[in-house]
């Protein structure tokens, strides 16, 4: 199994598309930052100058904790999106190329090499979160600086700086789950479907339906809590005054349970399909 | 040696292999020969494990933990990595040694250059196949398919590969199953010869007895052949110095004998199969 996880990882950094998309990524990330630079003051001016005659804020209200939550926000379609199409992609063009072949004439077992692929999915989901973590911490504060944090969710929230830095530090744990699920359910997409352009077409019309179920409310309050594409907005809960950790760890739980279903069933249909 | 008995496989209702068996032994060479859609692929498919048959036995007799290697219609290779890491990553994957050394005796084997560093696809389709066919006999199998290994190779490739084919399995003992369009590849390379015509053997056996059986028909070129007497005891067909005899193959000596003793100077007498007759089992 470690042999194969190595030649996966191997196989995904030796391809120029991995980099095309990490580049994508931190290119959407620059221009969400120079469009706040150039338009953000006037408009957070705009929204809080009545507020700003009754309360004190830290710092100044467009700096690095709002930027990192504003990158936070626009990415959760563009990040799945291109992790979507990266990792569907190492599958797909498996099938394309035919390797798929080449692989399972040698000796190895066809539930771990497909298992190893979704194991190595995971850790390029985790990378490009941990990435995107990073450059728009040091990037958001090295030109913005520090300052409270002030979001919109169903009302106007205030937060001091060092709390809203936490704060987005556990919303970007939460973030990766639901990215995990979204690179898992690609995967198992390209099991399905073998062929690269269907995948990725499907891929995102999974991920928009996803993202408008999540603003629906489902009738049920156990659907609106547990259905599979209520979870993808847990990142939120620690962008409420109390953060409810217990449906937080709730969600985590019930999320884990989704994508392993996911990706077993991904495996389950490799394993039992013939490679024609 | 690898055997397959009464093998048969449908799709979708449609029959693509009906009882199907076929076996080549440790050191031979055995053709597959079909039109396209005869179900070759499929079959090779089987035999390689990568299609389960809806009937049929698969018994292959080996001592390595792979027991076969094959290519499939072409060498499906990680083309945006080099020779070299293409065998890194497919040895790796089965504890072979992966250190230089060793992975250049894989090229080595082949008949590779060991210092290309550029990704495969740069490589032309001969190369592709050598490589293709090094990563097949990565951990020693002791049986070999290769289906259509010489479309898309120039006339040298095809010499070169197909000398590198009778050098590995005098070499390693192989049982090796290739399919081709090409009869003469067939002809040259395979003891014995099988003819899969809509999923069903129709001919197997010798491979000069079956090309036999279906040549009626022989190219002659010779000088002066207009002067020959002899060559009107058969039908023929004379074009300057290039006659289309219609004989029977134990005949073919007796006419050039005669030819000879006429003193007409043959350069060449190409058999001609009937191709109708070796594919499908009937006469033009």
């Amino acid at each position: 199994m470690k042999r194969l996880l190595i030649a996966e990882c191997f196989k995904l950094f030796r391809q120029s598309k991995t980099y095309y998309a990490i580049a994508s990524i931190l290119i959407i990330e620059g221009i969400i930052l120079i469009s706040a630079y150039f338009e953000g003051t006037n408009i957070i001016n705009l929204l809080l100058d009545n507020l700003r005659k009754t309360f004190y804020f830290n710092g100044s209200l467009l700096n690095g904790n709002l930027l990192q939550y504003l990158v936070l926000n626009t990415l959760w379609f563009h990040l799945p999106l291109i992790i979507m199409i990266v990792v569907s992609g190492m599958l797909t063009a498996e099938y394309k190329d035919k390797t798929v072949q080449t692989v399972l004439l040698q000796p190895v077992r066809k539930w771990q090499w497909i298992l190893s692929k979704y194991i190595v999915a995971i850790g390029f989901t985790v990378v490009m979160v941990g990435l995107l973590f990073l450059t728009s911490y040091w990037l958001c504060r090295g030109f913005f600086g520090e300052g409270d944090l002030v979001v919109y969710l169903d009302g106007l929230s205030f937060f001091p700086a060092a709390e809203a830095a936490t704060r987005i530090q556990w919303s970007f744990l939460a973030g990766t789950i639901s990215m995990v699920f979204f690179a898992v359910s690609s995967l198992t997409l390209a099991v399905i479907l073998k062929d690269v352009t269907k995948t990725w077409i499907v891929s995102a019309l999974f991920l928009i339906i996803c993202n408008v179920l999540l603003k629906i409310d489902l009738g049920t309050a156990w659907l609106n809590q547990y259905a599979l594409v209520k979870l993808n907005d847990t990142w939120q809960y620690f962008f409420q005054y109390e953060i409810p950790f217990r449906i937080i760890l709730l969600n985590w739980i019930v999320s884990v349970f989704y994508i392993s279903i996911i990706a077993a069933v991904g495996i389950f249909i490799f394993h039992k399909r013939d490679i024609g | 040696m690898i055997s397959g008995t009464h093998i048969s496989k449908q799709y979708l209702g449609i029959t693509v292999l009906n009882d199907v068996s076929i076996d080549c032994q440790s050191g031979e060479i055995c053709g597959l020969l079909g039109a396209n859609g005869a179900g070759k692929s499929t079959l090779f498919k089987i035999l390689l494990g990568l299609v389960t048959p809806d009937s049929g036995e698969i018994t292959i007799e080996a001592t390595s933990v792979k027991r076969i290697g094959g290519i499939i219609e072409k060498p499906a290779l990680y083309e945006y990595l080099s020779a070299i890491e293409n065998l890194r990553i497919f040895a790796g994957m089965q504890g072979l040694p992966t250190t230089r050394i060793a992975l250049e005796e894989h090229l080595i084997r082949v008949g590779l250059p060991i210092h290309r560093k550029d990704p495969v696809a740069n490589f032309s389709m001969g190369m592709k196949q050598r490589l293709g066919i090094a990563i097949a006999l990565l951990n020693n199998p002791s049986c070999l398919i290769l289906d259509e290994p010489f479309t898309g190779l120039d006339p040298m490739g095809v010499v070169s590969l197909r000398s590198l084919i009778k050098k590995l399995t005098a070499e390693f003992q192989l049982a090796v199953l290739l399919s081709s369009h090409l009869l003469e590849d067939l002809n040259q390379l395979c003891n014995r010869l099988y003819v899969l015509h809509r999923g069903r053997l129709i001919r197997q056996g010798n491979t000069q007895a079956i090309m036999n059986a279906c040549t009626h028909q022989y190219l002659l070129t010779a000088n002066n052949l207009s002067l020959s007497t002899s060559l009107h005891h058969w039908q023929h067909q004379l074009k300057g110095d290039t006659a289309e005899i219609s004989i029977q193959p134990g005949q073919v000596s007796d006419l050039l004998a005669a030819l000879t003793n006429e003193k007409i100077e043959i350069t060449s007498c190409i058999p001609q199969p009937d191709l109708l007759l070796l594919f499908e089992g009937e006469s033009v």
